[in-house]
C-alpha cells in the first residue's frame, strides 16, 4: 500500500494529501501509517542501521505534516515523499561518512577482442531459492548491495526492490530515463558478480564437507 | 554476428521488452549457441530476484511502531 499505485489506493492517497493541505489532521495518522514502512524499509537498506531509520522515518513523517502545503502535486506524492526520505537518508550518512563501497569497474564482465565472454559463466539460477533461507545468504547479498556506490545503490533499491518503474525512478531521482537504465544495468552486473563468487565459493565448500 | 559483449549491453532493454524485434531476435540467435551467455541471463535475472526477495522483506520493529504511533499522536496535536 502506499507507494503501489492501484487506483483506489491512488485516490484515497489525493484525498488524504488535500485533506491534509486543508488543515484535517486526522489524515496525518492515516498517511503516516499508509508510508512509514517504505520510509522505513528504504532508509534502513541504505543505512543498515535500526536507529538511523526510525530517526529518517520520524523526520520525514514530520515534514510530510508541516510541509504538505509546499506539495504542489507536480510529481506523484510518492515520488515526493521518496525524495524527501533519501535527503533525510542522505544527511545521516553524511553525518557518519565513510566510503566503503569499491570500484564497480572491477566487476563487470570481461571479454577477449572479438566480444565474447572471458570468464567461465557458473549457472547458479536454478539452486537459490532454498538458499534464501540460510542467513549467510542473506547477510551475503546485504553486504553485496551495501558495498554498490551510492548513485547504482539508489537506482537499484527504487526500480528491483521497490519495484518502482523506471519513469517513476527518473522522476524522483531527476534523472534521464537512459540514466537511469544505465544505472540499474551497472547494479545488476555488479551484484551478480558478487553473488557468484559468493555461490561457486558455497559449492566448494559443500564439496569439499 | 552479435557478439557477448554487445548481448549483454543489451541486457536490460531485451528482459525489459523495448527492444526492436529484429534486435531482440539477433540477441535471441545468439543465445541458441552460447550455453555462457544463457548462463549470465539467468544469474542476472536471478540477482534482481533474490536481492528483491532478501531486502523487500524489512520490516518495522514492532517497538519503533509503538514509538511512530506515539510520535505521529504527539505531533497531530502539537
Amino acid at each position: 500500500m502506499g507507494f503501489s499505485e492501484p487506483k483506489e489506493a491512488k485516490a484515497e492517497e489525493e484525498q488524504l494529501v488535500k485533506d491534509l493541505q486543508a488543515g484535517k489532521t486526522e489524515s496525518f495518522e492515516r498517511l503516516a501509517t499508509l508510508f512509514q514502512k517504505k520510509i522505513y524499509a528504504l532508509s534502513f537498506n541504505l543505512t543498515r542501521n535500526a536507529m538511523d531509520s526510525e530517526d529518517v522515518t520520524q523526520e520525514v513523517l514530520l515534514t510530510l505534516f508541516k510541509k504538505i502545503h509546499t506539495f504542489q502535486g507536480k510529481s506523484a506524492f510518492s515520488s515526493w515523499v521518496y525524495r524527501i526520505t533519501l535527503n533525510a537518508t542522505y544527511m545521516k550518512l553524511r553525518s557518519r561518512k565513510k566510503d566503503q563501497s569499491i570500484s564497480i569497474e572491477e566487476l563487470l564482465p570481461s571479454f577477449n577482442g572479438s566480444g565474447f565472454q572471458q570468464e567461465k559463466i557458473q549457472d547458479w539460477s536454478e539452486n537459490t531459492e532454498s538458499l534464501l533461507f540460510d542467513n549467510e545468504t542473506r547477510e551475503t547479498i546485504q553486504k553485496a548491495v551495501d558495498l554498490l556506490p551510492d548513485k547504482e545503490k539508489v537506482v537499484f533499491l527504487l526500480r528491483d526492490v521497490e519495484g518502482l518503474s523506471t519513469e517513476k525512478v527518473s522522476e524522483i531521482l531527476e534523472l534521464t530515463i537512459p540514466a537511469v537504465k544505465s544505472r540499474l544495468h551497472r547494479a545488476r552486473l555488479f551484484l551478480r558478480k558478487k553473488l557468484t563468487n559468493y555461490f561457486e565459493e558455497y559449492k566448494v565448500r559443500k564439496e569439499t564437507k | 554476428m552479435i557478439c557477448c559483449k554487445e548481448c549483454l549491453e543489451l541486457l536490460h532493454d531485451y528482459l525489459e521488452g523495448t527492444l526492436k524485434p529484429e534486435t531482440s531476435d539477433s540477441l535471441e540467435e545468439h543465445f541458441e549457441d552460447c550455453p555462457p551467455c544463457i548462463a549470465f541471463v539467468n544469474t542476472y535475472k536471478s540477482t534482481s530476484h533474490l536481492c528483491k526477495t532478501t531486502l523487500s522483506s524489512t520490516e518495522i520493529p514492532e517497538i519503533v511502531k509503538e514509538r511512530l504511533k506515539e510520535f505521529v499522536e504527539k505531533n497531530k496535536s502539537g
